[in-house]
Formats: C-alpha cells, structure tokens, sequence
C-alpha cells in the first residue's frame, strides 16, 4: 500500500471511531416504542368520554419539574365504583390491594444532562399536546422521540427535515418561533436546560 | 467548515455502522401508592432540625426531595448557627448514607460480627439486662453529650435496671474552664462569650473558628467583631504554640513556648494592673510573685509584647478572654483559666462580654475522672453489662494510657448503638444500630434557653431502630413490665419526647418542629461576682512527662473534631487550610527541629511517649514552636469503604490520644491534653502528603491583598473606587436582563472550608482519593488558598476562596473547539457538559486554574449516590467542569420569582451554597446590573479588587482585600508597597 493509502485508510479508520463515539453520545434518549404497559391504559376514553383534564391525573405538572403520575390512591378513587368489573380495573384493584404502585412504562424521557421543568411550559400556556403528541386519541401511548438517523442522513444530503420531537433542535425552534411571533421571553441560554 | 459540518462528515463516514445504533434499556416509572400531600415529586420540602456531629447543636434544614435529604443548610432562625453550619454539618449526609453503615443488628459470632433478626437480638440484650437487675452495679451506660429527653430516658432506664449513674462521654469536656470558674466564680458552668460584643478578643488558645464550645456560632460572633464595616473593626490577639487555623485570623499572634500559657495571662494580668489601666485592682495578690521579665524568658515571648496586649486589651470597650486548646489542657490548665477569669474580670468585662445564664451545653459532660473510674472498674471486671449509645468511641477518643480497650475485652457483655463500625464495636458482642440523628426524634439544649427539637427527615436508610425505641422495649421485657405500666411506660421514644414537650409548647408541637425547636432571646444573665478571696495563682508552667523530647500538641480538628466525621470522603478530600494536606494526618514539626533531626518533609517519624507510639509523615512547618510537635486528633482511615481504593493500602490508623496518659490533671480533672514530651525519630519510610497547594509564598503576584486599617477607613468614608475595567478587544457583551456577580471579602474569610464542603455537596463533586489528589486531579470546584506574607516563622495570613472568576473576557471560551465554554446572556461563563469533548484547552487557558477535569468516571459507593442533588448533571469521564454559580439555584429562583410571584428577582432571593453556608458571610452574590444591590456596592467598594486584574480578564467575582490592623502590618517582601 503507497503511503498515502495507509494516510487514507487511517484517517477513515478514524473517523469511523469518532463516529462510535458521537453516534453512542448523541443518541441518548430513546426511541420510543409503542409501549407495553402493565395496565391497558386508554388515554383516549378518559380525556375524550370523560372529558377529564389532563392535569386532574398529572397534577404536578403546574408547580413542578415533573408532570408526575396518579397515584394509585387517586386511580381507585373512580375505580372503585366506575367499571370495577373490568379485567383492566381488577389488575388496578389487586395493585391497589397490594399497595404496591403500577411499575407503568415510560415513554417521553429527555437525556439525563437536561433539565427539562413542566412548571415554566405549562404556566406559559403551553398545551401538552406540542410535546406528547394527541395523546387524546391513542389507546396506548406511542410516541418517535429523540434523533434519528433518517433525520440525520436528510440533513447531510441539504434537506432541512423538521427535527423530531424531544430533540433540542425541536426544542430550540420552538422557543425561538415563539419569542418572534408570540414576543415571549422563552430562554435560549444553553445552561438554563444544561446545568 | 462549521462545528455541524464537521459532525455531519464524520457521521456519514461511518453511516453503515449506525444500523445497530444503541437503544436505552425500557425503564419504569413507579407513582405513589398513596400521595403524601408535603411531598411534590420534583418540589424540595425542608424540615428543621439540630446538627448531632458535635455538641454545639447548630439548627439545621435538610432539604428534602422525593423522600430523600439531599442537602443540610444552617437554619436561620436558630440562635446557635443563625444559617450557616460548618464542614462537618455539611458532611453530615455523608453519615446518613455511609457505605459502611450496619444493615442491621449484628452479633458476635468469634470473631467476626454476623447479622441477627432484631427480635433475636432484642432477646439476648433484654436476657442480659435481667441476668444483670438487682445485682449491684454492673450495669453501666454511656452516652454522648444528650441533655435532652433521650437523656433524661436513658437516666430513667438506667436507674431503673440498677446500672451506674450514666457517663456522658465527650473527649473535649472543658474541664478545667468548669473548675476555673468554680473557683473564680463559686460557678460550675461555661458562660456565653459574647465575642460579637467585644471590641479586642484576647484568646489563650481557645480555637474557637474550629471546634471550641460552637465553633459555627462564635465564628459569625467574630465576623461581626473582627470583619471592617463602617470604618471599624475589632483587634484579635490569640496566643498558642502553633499557628492554627484560628491563630493565623488572628491579627497578632504570639508564640508562646508550650506549657506557659498560664505564666502569660499572669503576666499580662500583671502589667494591666501595674499600668493603672484596669477598673479593678484587687487581683494584686493573685499575681504577687509574677515577674513578667521572667516570664518574657520562659514563655519566649518579648517583654514588649506582653506590655502591647496589656495595653490593648485594657483600653477595649469592652474586651474579652478566652481559653482553650492546650492552653486549658494539662496542669497548668486550671490556672490559666483562672488568670482569664481575672482578665476578663479586672477590664470589667463579666457580665458583659462573659455572660452567665445562656450557659453551654458542655457544662454537663461527666468529668473525666468519672469516666477513669469506669474504665478501671471494667478493667477491674466489676461491670457485666456496658451500654454504648452511639456516637461514642471510647476504644479511639480516650488516652492511650487508659487502655480502654482492653478494659472493654474484660466487660461479658457489650452493647453498642453505633450505626458505623469503628474501633469500639470491633470489641462489641452486639451491635444495635441506631437511626442517624436525620432519621431520628429527639431534642438537645445547646445552651441555656435554647431547647432545639429532632425530627425524621426521611425513613431510615438502613434496618436501624432509634435508640429510645429500643431502650423502652428491652427495658419493659427486663423488668417484666407492660406499655402503659411501670417505670417505662411509654410505647415509643416520639411518645416519650412529645409528652417531655406538652408542658412547654401546648398544642404548638407543629410549630416547635418547624421551627426547630424553642428558644428565647436575651434572657436575663444573672449577676455574677469574683468571690471575695482571690488567691495566688501558680505560675508554673505545664508538667510534661517524657523527659527529653518535644512537647506533644494534641489538637482537634476542624474536620475530625474527635474522630467521629473521619469517615466522611468530603472532608477527608477537603485541604486542612493551614497545611493543605488532603487525605492524611501528619506531625508537624518546626522546620529548624527537623533539620536539626535531619527529618524531611514526607519522611515516616515515629513519635514515643511513656504510653504510646504512633508513626506518621512529618509535615515541617516554620511557624510551630521549636520546642513542640503537633498532631491533629481523630484522624483515621480504618474503618473507611473502599478505604483501599482511596488511600494506599497498609496506612495506619494514628490517633495522639494513643501518646496521652491516663491520669486525670490533678486540679481540674480533666484529660491532660498537653502533658508528654515525645521523641521524635526517623523509621526510614517514607509517605509524601498530598499537598494541594505548592507553596503559600504568592511573590508579587498579589492574589490576596491587603490595605491598613487607616487606609481603609479614609477610603471607605471617602468612597474611592480603586480598580477601573481594563480595554478589551472583543465586542462588549450586553446583558438585557440580570448579570450575575458576586463578591468575596477576604478580610471576613477565616478559612473554614465549609463553603468547599457545601460545594460538594450542592453539585454532586465527586472525590478522586489520595494518589490522584496528589497528581493535582482532585475535582473540588472551590478551594481556599493560603497566602502568607511577613516573617516565615510569624507570617500574617490571607485566605483567598479561588473559583470560576465567570470572567467577562474569559480565557476559556475562545479555545474551545466545540462551544461547550460560552459567556450566558447573564454574564457567567456556561459550561455544556453535553458538548464538551474534553479537550482541556480551556483549562490550559485558565489563568486562575479553577477548572477541573474528570480524569475518570468517578463512583458515589451506594447508598452515597441518594445524595445526589437530582437539580445537576452528574458529570462523566471526559468531561470539564467547573462552578457554575450555583446556575440550578439561579434557574429555580427566577422559576419562582418570575412564575410564582410574578416579579424580578430580588436581592437576596437566590443564595448559592458556599454562600449560604459562610459562617463568616464573606460571600455575597447577586445582580450586579442593579446597583442598589449588596453585591454591587460590595463591588464599587474601595477595597474591592480583581485578583489577577492586570492580564485584562475582567471577572464577575470581586473580592474585598484584607484590612490589616495598624501597627500589625504584614511587611512587604520586597519593600513594594502595597495598592
């Protein structure tokens, strides 16, 4: 091999290797799978035939970084009249008899390095359905988060595809539309979510 | 070619291989079973309580997030700590998540400790009570200093089951202050020092910026006393053999020869008299055969000196005496605090400075001499049962002469509630451990008219069961008696607690506990008189046995105090300020004695005394008296987890206390911390320290600075602004909104290092170990640099708290390759751990070297990683770090200022953790584009400087230089004056 091709093949070599190291990096959040969850939890009969407010369940999604969960105390509350009957609802009896809490599985997670607060973004008026998705509809809770390499790929090749979901370039747009047209004060500041 | 660009290339180049891509493992969200209305998932709640890691009862708040405590902070509202807490409250986290913590109930099984069901256990402890009951004295109990209803119980049971009265075993007793002031006083109590009251403080001694009586309280008393503000600023004077920590605040310290304390007081007692300036002259008699030449010769300290601080400390308004360390310590203990009575009492100060009434918990320790005779009856085999409440270590904290030890292996039966291992439960048959003190109901009386009250602030991280609860339960099987009957009734130790306190605060039991207890202010001290016969004071300096030899300074530490917070990674990892050492004890020796000694710095000595030999490197200091050694007390590795991954394998445990007789000082009764002469010798092995800081010898860099009391008085009533902002090169910044800053004053630094601690434990710092905090790796995003000027042998020092200056024309940004160093729109400088490479350009770049590096994936040993402060990333190997200002407390104070309150955030609004921690209040932060803010006028100040201000970086940190006294300036090394 001339020297120049032992040049070539070490830098390709190299950049193979930095490729690992980016591509295990930067794709930290998960993509998502239609979830499996220990309870067939359907979000679109309690939002829409019930007309039950998202955050009469995810209560602390006003005051705190996290939207949080029912608990299984608030779950029984209905349940313990309203179609007990059903499979379902016995599975939520037994854990509620158990007092053991639902292991449920998650579904929207941002990288560990990011503080992501639903406090500011829900006092902002922000329905959560920009981020979730309709989750109104879904029978169970789906979701394409995080980068993909689709994604990546039409970018390289000069397509400016719209990023996915719970990316930060998702993100960042959103903030940035909304302080032009809206004239929010929506931070730009990389250590307000990076710190 | 852009940074994305340069991604996307080298994401192509390798697209075949994405195909497998890495997918996170599905992970599980778990809500409440039933929701607990205080705890919002992701909202801290606080709850108060009293700090147990020594007996000065500091107020704290634990931070509580989803059920765990994450972070203790002084409480504001307690009179003790008033907000702050040293580097041990701050550790106290450490204890409640310790690695080596017991699981669970242990017995011995040979020689080894085997886990046991607590019902078995409870069993063979109450089996052991009855065997006892009714058989004269062989039960005996010993606790620490517990004054509260746990106290009051453990009396209760004892008496109950015919044990000895309780021994309240605190290593550091006071003693002697206890029996000068029975003398002087006809009082058997140590009174309040009002320090914050004084306008000269006059310390024989006493270490009271460490762990003397409080050290957190007295320390904000000195702030108050000593920091200039408005023109004025007290006068500290402290006479010691060595430069502690406290001596070298001190803004004229003497060197006495150890032993001579006594002879000092005199003798200042002495000229005062002589020189008319005392109110009172009665004391002529007590000082008759004192001759201050002669005294000058023994002590070493120059007849103009004594004159000085006669002087000085006569013509304060009032003054104040103090005594402690090895200056109350040995036989001359006594009469030196004698002597201090009669300063304190000829300048007029009892009553005003020296307050009877709010006297000190301390006051109540067992005296030594009991705790003698208790170990000799054990030794002697007269006791079947001894009880060992936790946080006492007497196989550790008692003189070596004693040989508690081996008093202990004669005992049948050991019962220990110690909730870590350590050199005392290695002796015991049974280990009950009790809850941490966060985990735990209780009270404690730091002083009088001060009632501070425990509660849980989270469940117990082990199976361990509070000590009241076992005590009622074992006591009841015992004597054969049921709940609700007998001389134990009650069900449990909360219930037992609630009713001590129904009396006093009614139905405001809620209150009490989220205030943290009951305090009143200003309580009426009674009049307190010098008894009518004051009698010679005996001179002589301290006996030493030993013959030839050094004097052995036995001294606690402000990071072990006794020994009981060794076991804390933070504070193993935090620099003794004094020598900078990290991981390690030492004997420090005066450099001219080693030499003589042909002792290096590093070399393994081995120090003998009558009782005991220890071997430890040697530390060779300039300062020290030639004719002493000193080591700290309470150093030790074992037991530590994973000890040998942080420390080399086979170093020892070294303790003075091994070196330190038996015998009780004759006068006071108290243990004899300075009473044997030790030989110091070579072994031929050598232990280089770990020292962080390379030299103290700042050459003409002016780090730390400093300015003349008149100096600083006519600038401050004149309002000059000294430093103006140097032209840069690239474009300004603008900040739209805030621009945070904070301010540093170097003449309030004392040197403490809680700040570092409360650093550590706000943003997850992880610790390295020994070997790699010698390669200058260590991660602490906060230091405090040591900076001495004047004389070697008697340098003034300035302590100079380092970290991210968060300069404007910042040295980092600009080199690194990937924007993970940028200026925020409010001025700091952000650091993206996400984008950082690690290429240490930044580093490299930083003139101030406060960016740290992590050389490894640093582990938090479980349960140690529940502390985590879930508000900040945990960062990983690779990556740059530095501080952030505390961004996670500035994010959640404009959180609730702007949403909550629907207003700009205020001064005062966020605090960060070394700030709020400051016993001293050297550290302020805040908006500096709102003028009227503290920091911004601290930053206008006329004292206020940049340091390295000349190379143009134009940093949002300012510190505040050191005003040094008049007649007491340090000498410029190389005759420049000073800006």
């Amino acid at each position: 091999m001339t020297k120049a091709g032992v040049g070539l093949a070490a830098v390709v070599l190299l950049a193979v290797l930095i490729f690992f190291a980016v591509s295990a990096w930067s794709r930290q959040p998960a993509i998502a799978k239609p979830s499996v969850q220990p309870i067939n939890f359907p979000h679109n009969v309690h939002v829409q035939s019930y007309k039950i407010d998202c955050q009469y369940c995810h209560a602390d999604a006003r005051r705190s970084e996290y939207a949080g969960l029912p608990s299984v105390e608030r779950c029984m509350g209905c349940h313990k009249i309203v179609a007990a009957d059903k499979p379902e609802i016995k599975k939520l009896a037994e854990y509620a008899g158990k007092q053991e809490p639902i292991p449920w599985t998650r579904v929207f997670k941002v990288p560990e390095f990011t503080y992501f607060p639903h406090k500011a973004h829900v006092r902002a008026s922000v329905a959560c359905q920009t981020c979730h998705g309709p989750v109104e509809t879904m029978t169970t809770v789906a979701a394409t988060t995080g980068p993909s390499l689709a994604n990546d790929m039409l970018n390289l090749v000069g397509f400016k595809p719209a990023p996915p979901a719970l990316t930060m370039g998702w993100c960042v747009e959103c903030h940035r539309r909304e302080n032009v047209t809206n004239k929010r004060q929506a931070p730009l500041d990389c250590v307000t979510c990076h710190h | 070619m852009n940074r994305r660009d340069f991604f996307k290339i080298v994401a192509t180049t390798g697209a075949t291989a994405a195909a497998a891509g890495c997918q996170q493992a599905t992970e599980q969200i778990l809500p409440l079973v039933v929701p607990n209305e205080q705890l919002v998932p992701g909202v801290a709640a606080w709850f108060a309580t009293v700090c147990r890691e020594c007996p000065a009862g500091c107020g704290v708040l634990a931070r509580n997030r989803e059920g765990r405590v994450v972070k203790l902070e002084g409480n504001p509202d307690h009179p003790v700590s008033q907000g702050a807490l040293c580097g041990r409250g701050q550790a106290a986290v450490q204890g409640l998540y310790h690695p080596d913590r017991f699981p669970g109930p242990q017995r011995r099984e040979g020689d080894a400790l085997k886990p046991v069901s607590w019902d078995d256990a409870l069993k063979t402890f109450a089996e052991k009570l009855g065997g006892v009951k009714g058989k004269g004295k062989t039960l005996a109990v010993v606790s620490q200093l517990e004054n509260g209803s746990l106290g009051a119980l453990l009396d209760r049971w004892t008496q109950a089951l015919g044990g000895r009265p309780r021994v309240t075993l605190e290593p550091f007793g006071y003693e002697a202050i206890r029996a000068a002031n029975r003398a002087t006083f006809g009082r058997d109590a140590i009174p309040y020092y009002a320090i914050h009251d004084a306008e000269v403080v006059l310390s024989f001694g006493a270490d009271f910026l460490e762990t003397w009586l409080s050290n957190v309280h007295y320390a904000r008393g000195f702030a108050r006393m000593h920091t200039f503000r408005d023109g004025k600023a007290g006068t500290f004077i402290h006479v010691e053999p060595r430069q502690s920590l406290t001596a070298s605040n001190a803004d004229e310290w003497v060197r006495n020869a150890p032993g001579t304390e006594a002879a000092v007081a005199l003798a200042v007692l002495k000229l005062m008299l002589e020189g008319g300036q005392a109110a009172d002259r009665r004391f002529g008699d007590a000082v008759a055969s004192v001759d201050p030449r002669k005294v000058a010769e023994e002590s070493g300290v120059p007849l103009e000196t004594l004159q000085n601080v006669a002087k000085t400390f006569a013509a304060a308004k009032p003054g104040l005496a103090i005594g402690g360390g090895v200056a109350v310590s040995g036989s001359h203990a006594t009469a030196t605090q004698i002597a201090i009575n009669l300063l304190n009492a000829a300048a007029g100060n009892v009553g005003k400075t020296v307050r009877f009434g709010p006297d000190s918990a301390y006051g109540k320790v067992t005296p030594y001499a009991e705790v003698a005779r208790l170990v000799q009856a054990m030794a002697a085999g007269e006791i079947e049962v001894l009880v060992l409440g936790s946080g006492v270590n007497p196989a550790f904290t008692l003189p070596g002469g004693l040989k508690v030890a081996d008093a202990i292996r004669k005992v049948p039966f050991v019962v220990s509630f110690a909730g870590l291992p350590d050199e005392t439960t290695a002796l015991a048959h049974l280990v009950l451990p009790d809850t941490h003190w966060l985990e735990s109901w209780g009270d404690y009386s730091p002083m009088e008219g001060v009632n501070g009250l425990l509660q849980p602030t989270m469940k117990p991280v082990r199976d361990a069961r509070q000590m009241g609860d076992v005590l009622l339960a074992v006591g009841r099987t015992a004597l054969g008696t049921e709940a609700g009957k007998g001389p134990l009734p009650w069900e449990s130790f909360q219930q037992y607690l609630k009713a001590a306190w129904e009396p006093v605060v009614k139905d405001k039991w809620s209150e009490a506990l989220s205030q943290g207890g009951t305090w009143r202010e200003g309580a009426a001290a009674p009049a307190v008189a010098v008894s009518p016969r004051v009698e010679r004071v005996d001179a002589a300096a301290a006996k030493l046995d030993g013959g030839e030899g050094l004097a052995l300074i036995a001294y606690p530490s402000i990071r072990w105090y006794d020994g009981r917070t060794a076991s804390r990674s933070w504070l193993q990892e935090t620099p003794d300020t004094m020598t900078q050492t990290v991981w390690d004890a030492w004997a420090e020796i005066n450099t001219e004695t080693a030499s003589k000694l042909g002792i290096r710095q590093g070399d393994v000595v081995k120090l003998t005394s009558p009782h005991g030999a220890i071997d430890l490197p040697a530390y060779l200091s300039p300062t020290i008296h030639p004719g002493a050694v000193a080591v700290p007390i309470g150093h030790h590795y074992a037991p530590y987890h994973l000890r040998l991954k942080y420390v080399p394998a086979g170093s020892a445990s070294a303790n003075p206390m091994a070196l330190l007789p038996a015998a009780a000082d004759a006068v006071s009764g108290g243990p004899a911390f300075l009473s044997v002469k030790v030989s110091v010798a070579r072994t031929g092995a050598r232990r280089p320290l770990a020292v962080l800081q390379a030299t103290h010898d700042q050459d003409e860099r002016e780090l730390a600075r400093h300015v003349d009391l008149a100096t600083a008085r006519k600038e401050a009533l004149g309002g000059k602004k000294l430093h103006e902002a140097h032209l840069s090169m690239y474009s300004e910044h603008e900040y739209k909104g805030y621009r945070w800053g904070m301010a540093v004053d170097v003449d309030a630094c004392i040197g403490c290092q809680a700040c570092v601690v409360a650093c550590h434990a706000e943003n997850n710092v992880p610790i390295v170990g020994r070997a790699e905090a010698a390669y200058g790796r260590q991660v602490s995003w906060l230091r405090i640099e040591r900076w001495a000027e004047g004389l070697a042998a008697q340098p003034h020092n300035m302590f100079l708290p380092m970290f991210c200056q968060h300069c404007e024309v910042a040295p980092c940004e600009p080199v690194c390759p990937v924007f993970a160093a940028y200026h925020t729109e409010e001025g700091l400088n952000g650091q993206v751990y996400n984008r950082c490479v690690g290429t240490r350009y930044c580093g490299n770049n930083c003139p101030y070297h406060v960016r740290r590096f992590n050389w490894w994936n640093y582990e938090f040993p479980s349960p140690l990683e529940i502390q985590l402060n879930p508000d900040v990333t945990v960062r990983q190997l690779g990556i740059m770090e530095k501080c952030t200002m505390c961004i996670q407390r500035i994010v959640a104070g404009k959180d609730h200022a702007h949403r909550d309150e629907k207003r700009a955030v205020r001064d005062g609004d966020i605090q960060t953790a070394c700030q709020q921690t400051c016993p001293t209040k050297a550290i302020t932060f805040g908006n500096l584009k709102d003028e009227a803010s503290a920091v911004s006028k601290l930053a206008n100040a006329p004292r206020a400087y940049h340091v390295l201000d000349e190379i143009g970086t134009r940093p949002s940190v300012t510190y505040l230089k050191k005003v040094v006294r008049g007649g007491h300036e340090p000498e410029p090394r190389t005759g420049k004056g000073q800006a």
